[in-house]
């Protein structure tokens, strides 16, 4: 299906009230609700999340990327999103990924590296290329340390 | 290109090239239900072409649809199933099941069928209830005294998107903002699509104002946020109207109206927000709506007039031309104040015919003046977006053999907007015909200075509260300063507006304006003053003209 492969990079503000555990359950339930979803339409790609914001990458047919950002649109669990890129792709960026999650305050904010210094990761203040290279890079480190 | 995935059965019920021939769209699912064949209609429809291996499920899926379709059990079985497709289509899918254990699927757009069948009583676009539907549901919750909250719903802008992208993209939005909409309610709750793109919900039950508020924020902002659509990205607001039963209306039209009312106070308010009902916003609307007819009336009965306020140019200190501004005069009423009529005249469109009669009866005035100077005419932004107005400058000029060059036409920075290609197009073919063009209210509103790229205007009307306020205030001073300045650079007039003391008109002299007009020059003046200051310039300017 690559003559018609779409990526798609967004990020929110986060609604889910409360301290880190809430979030972290908030983001377990949504991880679990992509690794279901997501395998069956093809759409693979990677979720950035700290107590303020999210910020997605979603890859996949384009009518499938469609559904899928639609199905997240309505979410409650966040608001003010804003779409920073839909376009075709050459290829996939995460293709060993139905949804990598990349990075939780729990985990350390060392592995943030320079986007989350002290206030935290702030993707509002990225572009979609930033934003999608700072999760593809973050997605190999994880691939890397899985295997090593 | 057919999308072969695994080798045929080996006795498929119909054959590999007759199902490949096959018109209407078809799948062929082996045994272990993992799709063997898809025509290219069925690619087509699904936008996909399948790979090896996929199931059922994931083809789907990848195609944005998302229920299932059940597969029949038993030899010889078939079943029957509706999908929609990602851009809202219904499509009817029947499986039978073959000898070997799979199943041929054919498709069958149905959206069609479906619009006809239930027409009588959906929206057939949305598969929403239509407006006879919520009519009559609205009756049965006002009958039985249930507590009952509407919501009428309107997309802001949704035109430009069909204008844009064209009536399938816009349809297949109307679709979404459908289904969005449908994820908000309760059962027993009814979304409806009223046309193009309106949308009302019925809540029955909905006691609490409280209550009715969150879900109007709800659906403000979920309709508002943006879709991935057919490959686009949109973004469209939209606005809100909430009234409650019984609180706000008896009976279901007086409901529905009064939610209106609240909707098009949201919309005016600056769209992207909702509204609830007020008995003030009846009042104000009565009120308008008696404004337009008796601005019917006065265009009729001939209750307009003009009056001329002179334009001195700073240098020489004489009359060169006359702004013309209209006055209303309603015989029970007394004068109305143009900020009062002219924007119901432009909501109602009057403006047009009004423009129309302001431009005739000013050329003519000017017409007999025994001086050449020019006469300024204030166009709205409907009448620029009117296909007529050039026709109605020419003939005006033609009837009243009025120099073109001593008309000029005044426009505010408003009318550049929204289509300003469109309206810079409509400001070339009237500069064609010999007429100049200014720029009036120049620094407030939308001020960018691009709108000076946009045209070569001929002069920049500088706002009167940059003018009232330079004395006293250093920012104000240096924008008029530097306005005259720019004028200067791009070779256009400026005129000082509102100068009201001789202070101020040593001031503007000195920033290097080109013209002045205001009290302290001269008030606005009937037609025969006008005249009468034209023949006799060295006559003191009256401070009392006012004569309206």
């Amino acid at each position: 299906m690559t003559q018609d492969l779409y990526r798609l990079v967004y990020y929110s503000r986060n609604c889910v009230a409360g301290h880190a555990e809430a979030h972290e359950g908030a983001v377990r339930a949504i991880l679990a609700a992509s690794r279901a979803n997501n395998p069956r339409a093809g759409v693979t790609g990677a979720l950035l999340f700290n107590a303020g914001c999210f910020g997605q990458v979603l890859e996949g047919a384009r009518r499938a990327v469609e559904s899928t950002f639609e199905r997240i649109q309505r979410d409650p669990r966040h608001a003010e999103v804003s779409l920073l890129a839909f376009e075709p792709a050459a290829a996939r960026a995460f293709p060993n990924w139905a949804m990598a999650w990349l990075g939780s305050e729990a985990r350390g904010a060392a592995r943030f590296g320079d986007i989350a210094q002290g206030s935290g990761f702030d993707p509002s203040r990225m572009s979609a290329d930033a934003l999608f290279e700072t999760l593809q890079r973050l997605a190999l480190e994880e691939e890397k340390s899985a295997a090593a | 290109m057919i999308p072969r995935i695994e080798p045929p059965p080996a006795e498929p019920a119909s054959g590999g090239a007759a199902f490949v021939e096959m018109a209407t769209p078809a799948l062929l699912v082996g045994p272990a239900g993992r799709v063997a064949l898809a025509n290219a209609q069925a690619c087509a429809m699904l936008g996909c072409a399948p790979e090896p291996g996929l199931g059922l499920g994931e083809i789907l899926a990848r195609a944005g649809i998302g229920g299932a379709i059940h597969l029949p059990g038993a030899p010889g079985a078939s079943t029957a199933c509706r999908i929609a497709l990602s851009d809202g289509r219904a499509v009817s899918v029947e499986a039978r099941l073959l000898p070997d254990g799979g199943s041929v699927l054919t498709l069958n757009d149905v959206s069609a069928f479906v619009r006809e069948s239930e027409l009588a009583r959906l929206d057939p676009l949305t598969g929403l209830a239509n407006r006879m539907t919520l009519h009559a549901r609205l009756g049965l919750a006002m009958c039985s005294r249930e507590p009952v909250a509407v919501f009428c719903l309107d997309l802001d802008r949704f035109k430009s998107v069909n204008d844009t992208l064209g009536h399938p993209v816009g349809d297949a939005l109307l679709r979404k903002v459908a289904e969005r909409l449908l994820g908000v309610v309760r059962a027993g709750d009814v979304v409806a699509r009223l046309g193009g793109d309106e949308f009302a919900v019925l809540m029955p039950g909905v006691t609490q104002p409280e209550k009715a508020e969150a879900l109007a924020a709800r659906m403000v902002d979920l309709v508002g946020r943006t879709y991935a659509l057919e490959g686009h990205v949109l973004n469209v607001t939209c606005s809100i109207g909430v009234a409650l039963a019984p609180a706000d209306g008896g009976d279901a039209d007086v409901l529905l109206k009064n939610a209106d009312l609240a909707l098009y106070r949201a919309k005016s308010e600056g769209r992207d927000r909702f509204r609830f009902f007020e008995p003030v916003m009846d009042a104000r609307m009565q009120e308008r709506r008696s404004m337009e007819i008796g601005l019917r009336r006065a265009l009729a009965f001939r209750e307009f007039s003009l009056v001329y306020q002179p334009q001195l140019n700073l240098g020489s200190g004489e009359v060169v031309g006359f702004e013309a501004l209209l006055r209303w005069q309603n015989p029970g009423g007394g004068l109305v104040s143009p900020a009062q009529f002219i924007p119901v005249a432009e909501e109602s469109g009057l403006i047009v015919p009004i423009g129309e009669w302001v431009l005739r009866t000013a050329c003519a005035e000017a017409a007999g003046w025994r001086k050449p100077v020019s006469i300024a005419v204030n166009l709205s932004p409907i009448q620029l977006r009117s296909l007529k107005l050039v026709g109605t400058v020419t003939a005006a000029l033609a009837h009243t053999g009025l120099d073109p060059a001593r008309l000029e036409l005044e426009i505010t920075e408003s009318a550049l907007l929204e289509d300003s290609d469109m309206v810079v197009g409509m400001l070339d073919s009237l500069r064609a015909i010999g007429v100049r063009v200014s720029m009036d209210d120049f620094g407030t509103g939308y001020s960018s200075l691009s709108n000076l790229q946009k045209f070569p205007f001929d002069k920049i009307k500088i706002d009167q509260s940059f003018v009232r306020d330079m004395l006293d205030n250093p920012q104000s001073r240096a924008i008029v300063r530097a306005v005259a300045s720019i004028g200067t650079s791009l070779g256009m007039k400026t005129t000082a507006e509102g100068v009201e003391t001789a202070a101020q008109l040593e001031a503007v002299r000195a920033d290097g304006c080109s013209e002045v007009q205001g009290y302290l020059t001269g008030r606005p003046l009937a037609a025969a003053d006008a005249v009468a200051l034209l023949a006799h310039p060295r006559r003191a300017l009256p401070v009392t003209g006012d004569k309206t």
